[in-house]
């Protein structure tokens, strides 16, 4: 159940798309570190996921935004490894940003969105559109942007989240702010787990072995060294288990282990009309992989990065913004089956945003990559940004954008392949916003040019390989709508709706992409009356085909949640949903069944 | 502008596409499969579609997915290795799902299901009355591997016989088994001869690296072995090895050119056939030297190294997994190397069964 989304429609209510901010001020009291997203994103389509959002959330990233956007997920059975596909693009062509860091695997170049708690964030953005020239390789789709936004203020806050559902599924959050004028800490710890044996609808088999538990820890500091200078550090640690489910053939005994460390230092100096910022961080990520879980053998994966980071911020007049970042990463991956290997990469990057008239921007960004592993292009966007009526913004953009091999494509013993290039993507989007008192209405139209994708094939050898191959030609259209009104005193109505056409054209054999689903929708409506809120959440995947030649595919399917909401106490709401509530047999990879209805009951309590 | 309008607009069209996905009504069963061959199907591993196709000996009927056809109520599995027949019987051995599906071996019609006792199964033989399957265990071991002995009245495993890592192919000979050690996950160089009164290893054979492939033939055991790849590193040289069956010495060993690695043995009509990347050859069992030509190439029909191979009833049969993933193919030439005609089939065809 972790994965249904829980309290969707409340959620939705606060959710909103963030318009054409023409902000410079450096806001001092509440701290993101990344500081691009707020600066460099004028002319994208940026939805924000805030906390209260996020709390009322099922506890996996991939859940909040399965049920938030138009981005696809595909996952191996409730809670197992979950990989997006962004505008059609596969899950290596998505960026995970976690405060200002790209956090995609080295190894195999995605994030398992279900190995990231969305509950120890306090905001999470999505990012439409290619961002690579800022954020690095992966930001084909689009980006993820995980934010922990440090408060200089004083205040004590203890906010506890227990939710307790079918299948014994258990998900526990406790979060402890402290802070004062100098001094901002921020605590959380979020525990999942589940023995996740549902029954597969229509058959007499049940999920086996798909039982997972997971820990993950965040730390972040501030300190104001005084009003120029601010020292930060976050800090995270997750710790997975999970039993790798079998599916209706086949059965399964395998288990697999995450470990992943994020730290991140970071020193910040504000002088008259610079910002400069230097940042440290060092990255782990683990995994093993027991075929068998009562045997001791197994096989693993590691890597290590470290990254010295430097970002100089320049107001060069009223109007123009300027940024320069230097960036070096240096990753050393290994495993049972990799070959030991170092990579480092030295970028620089500049950016520079020019407010040319009070209605109209624009930006540029320009990235080049070195690096003795493979040939990197240079990397550019450019966006406008023009709002032609106080309520009717129009943006444009088009950029290039990569996605590098990763560790595995390139040292994987047998069959990786040192020759490989990066991926890389011309794209195009133009994005209509009207934001009125009552709503915020998005039209975005997108076109993606990729070639050199890398995909693993057989040579004559048997032996598989990765080599680049394909050329995919991604297009659609992206819409989505918040409504919200309050229609009577106390009484409080919001809508919230997603939908995007996707095509994804591979040009060699005008086949579209397996797992990318032509049309997706999601949509919620609550209802909020003085303590009681009740609220539903619908989604909609489309078909999606599971072979090159079109031939085999998933059908259709609609998931329903609802629930309802009420605060007991000044400080205490209890909740119940039910998920699935139309009993729906859905797969978003074959064989591999989702649950049917089911149960879940949910306390918090804030002081 | 009226959002509205354009809301619904997209609502609508999105459940319109509900209604474009209906499948086709499917074909109904021929009845009998007999006198043709019988197509295995592997499937993706994990996707659960293994399949079985039918192809008249006349070549003039044609059916896929036959087992769906027939048992519209049993999934065949998923990653299909192997099939084997005995007296009516047809055991179908399904590696990802670790369990072995009997049907009728002409009508198809379910029989029994085999689902304990086997790890990572892979192929089938029969003698005495028994059944042998071999099965490799975890990949992450190399002491787990095991002969699984079938009673094939109460369908259950008997028992087990340990061998060396790695056995893949199996064939009978005078209620003798010879068990080629491919080698799983590693690499082998062995044959196991197993004495199917005591279901005990009797003696081991060492010949090249992975042997893929083996026949008999007027008490000689043929093997071909593949050599190592020259990805693998320590690059070894593809081998024809003649054994002995009455003393279990080799007679001859013929070796590969470096960098040629060959598989699918065959033996029809005392012609002894092999294949090497996309090319098919053909020499003579007493023959000391390899054949200069090859018999001819399926280069023509796009096909990228030969997955599954057959020769029988003056026909050469050929499986193409294509990219592992869409339906595979299979061409079907006579013994001069001419295309007589092709199909699609399922998920990666794995092997030819003559019904």
């Amino acid at each position: 159940m972790t994965l249904k989304n829980r309290f969707l429609l409340f959620l939705l209510l606060l959710c909103q798309t963030i318009v054409a901010q023409n902000d410079t001020i450096v806001l001092k009291d509440v701290i993101i570190s990344d500081t691009q997203l707020k600066k460099f994103s004028n002319t994208k389509s940026i939805t924000q996921l805030n906390d209260s959002i996020i709390a009322k959330s099922n506890a996996s990233l991939t859940s909040l935004l399965n049920f938030n956007s138009t981005i696809y997920f595909k996952e191996n059975g409730l809670g197992m490894v979950s990989s997006p596909s962004f505008r059609g693009t596969t899950a290596q062509q998505t960026a995970v940003i976690w405060n200002g860091i790209n956090i995609n695997s080295q190894l195999n170049g995605q994030t398992d969105f279900n190995t990231i708690n969305s509950a120890n964030y306090n905001d999470v953005t999505i990012r439409a559109g290619g961002g690579s020239a800022i954020y690095g390789s992966s930001a084909i789709g689009g980006s993820i942007h995980l934010n922990n936004k440090l408060h200089f203020e004083k205040a004590f806050l203890n906010q506890l989240q227990m939710r307790y559902g079918s299948f014994n599924t258990l998900n526990l959050n406790y979060a402890l702010n402290a802070s004062t004028e100098r001094l901002s800490s921020q605590f959380s710890i979020v525990r999942n787990s589940s023995d996740n044996d549902y029954k597969y609808l229509n058959t007499n088999q049940k999920n086996e072995n798909g039982q997972f538990e997971n820990t993950s820890a965040n730390l972040n500091l501030g300190f104001k060294i005084n009003a120029k200078n601010y020292l930060k550090l976050y800090s995270q640690v997750f710790d997975g288990l999970r039993h790798f489910s079998g599916t209706l053939a086949a059965p399964s005994k395998s288990k697999y282990e995450d470990w992943n460390t994020r730290n991140l230092l970071e020193f910040t100096n504000y002088a008259n009309k610079a910002t400069s910022n230097i940042r440290l961080a060092f990255l782990t990520e683990s995994y093993k992989y027991f075929e068998d879980k009562n045997q001791s053998f197994y096989s693993y994966g590691k890597s290590e990065t470290a990254i010295v980071k430097y970002d100089f911020l320049y107001q060069l007049t009223d109007k123009i913004t300027l940024n320069s970042l230097v960036d070096y990463s240096h990753t050393k991956g290994f495993g049972s089956d990799l070959k030991s290997t170092t990579r480092e990469i030295f970028s620089a990057v500049v950016l520079m945003k020019h407010q040319l008239t009070t209605d109209f921007l624009y930006e540029i960004n320009l990235r080049k990559e070195v690096t003795t592993n493979y040939k990197s292009p240079y990397l550019f966007s450019f966006g406008t940004n023009y709002a032609l009526t106080k309520s009717y913004t129009i943006k444009a953009n088009v950029s290039k954008n990569f996605r590098i091999p990763t560790f595995n494509d390139l040292y994987w013993q047998q069959g990786g392949n040192p020759n490989l290039n990066p991926e890389s993507a011309l794209q195009l989007d133009f994005i209509n916003e009207v934001t009125t008192k009552h709503l915020v209405f998005n039209v975005t139209g997108f076109y993606n040019k990729i070639k050199d994708m890398i995909s693993w094939k057989p040579n004559s050898n048997g032996l598989w390989q990765p080599i680049n191959t394909n050329r995919v030609n991604t297009y659609g259209i992206e819409t989505s709508l918040s409504y919200k009104k309050q229609i009577l005193q106390n009484h409080l109505l919001q809508l919230n709706l997603n939908y995007g056409y996707t095509i994804s054209e591979n040009q060699d054999t005008g086949k579209q992409l397996i797992y990318v689903p032509q049309h997706k929708l999601t949509s919620s409506v609550a209802y909020n009356y003085k303590k009681l809120t009740v609220f539903t959440t619908h989604l909609f995947n489309g078909a999606v085909f599971t072979s090159l030649d079109n031939y085999y595919r998933l059908k259709e399917y609609n998931v329903v949640n609802t629930g309802v909401d009420y605060q007991i106490f000044k400080h205490a709401q209890l909740g119940f949903q039910v998920q699935n509530v139309f009993n729906e047999s859905y797969q978003t990879v074959i064989q591999r069944p989702f649950p049917g209805r089911n149960y879940l009951l949910n306390f918090n309590f804030n002081l | 502008m009226n959002f509205k309008k354009l809301f619904f607009a997209t609502i609508i069209g999105s459940f319109l596409f509900t209604s474009c996905t209906d499948d086709d009504s499917p074909e109904t069963p021929l009845g009998d499969y007999d006198n043709g061959v019988l197509i295995l199907n592997q499937g993706g591993f994990g996707n659960g579609n293994a399949s079985l196709s039918y192809l008249s000996n006349d070549l003039n009927t044609f059916q896929n997915n036959i087992f769906a056809l027939v048992n519209p109520t049993v999934t065949l599995g998923d990653t299909s290795q192997d099939v084997g027949f005995f007296n009516n019987l047809a055991y179908v051995v399904l590696n990802g799902s670790n369990k072995i599906e009997i049907i009728n071996r002409y009508t198809l019609a379910h029989v029994a299901t085999i689902s304990t006792g086997l790890s990572n199964p892979r192929y089938i033989e029969f003698a005495r009355g028994k059944g042998y399957v071999t099965n490799w265990g975890n990949g992450g071991s190399t002491s787990d591997d095991f002969i699984a002995v079938l009673n094939l009245t109460t369908n259950t495993v008997s028992t087990t016989i340990s061998v060396a890592e790695g056995p893949e192919r199996i064939i009978e000979e005078n209620d003798k088994l010879y068990v080629a050690h491919a080698g799983g996950y590693g690499y082998g160089n062995t044959i196991s001869v197993i004495n199917t009164t005591t279901d005990t290893v009797q003696t081991t054979i060492t010949v090249g690296d992975v042997p893929n492939s083996l026949e008999e033939e007027d008490g000689y055991l043929y093997v071909i072995c593949g050599g190592k790849a020259a990805w693998t590193g320590t690059e070894t040289l593809g081998k024809l090895v003649k054994i002995r069956l009455s003393n279990n010495t080799v007679t001859s060993t013929i070796d590969f050119p470096i960098g040629q690695h060959p598989s699918n043995l065959e033996i029809e009509d005392n012609r002894l056939y092999y294949t090497v990347d996309s090319d098919i050859y053909k020499t003579t069992l007493s023959a000391t030297t390899l054949p200069t030509a090859e018999l001819f190439s399926t280069t023509e029909q796009g096909v990228y190294g030969v997955y599954s191979f057959a020769v029988e009833n003056n026909k050469i049969f050929i499986g193409d997994a294509v990219d592992y993933s869409s339906n595979g193919k299979i061409y079907v030439y006579s013994l001069t190397g001419d295309l007589l005609t092709d199909k699609t089939v399922g998920v990666i065809p794995a092997g030819f069964y003559f019904n």
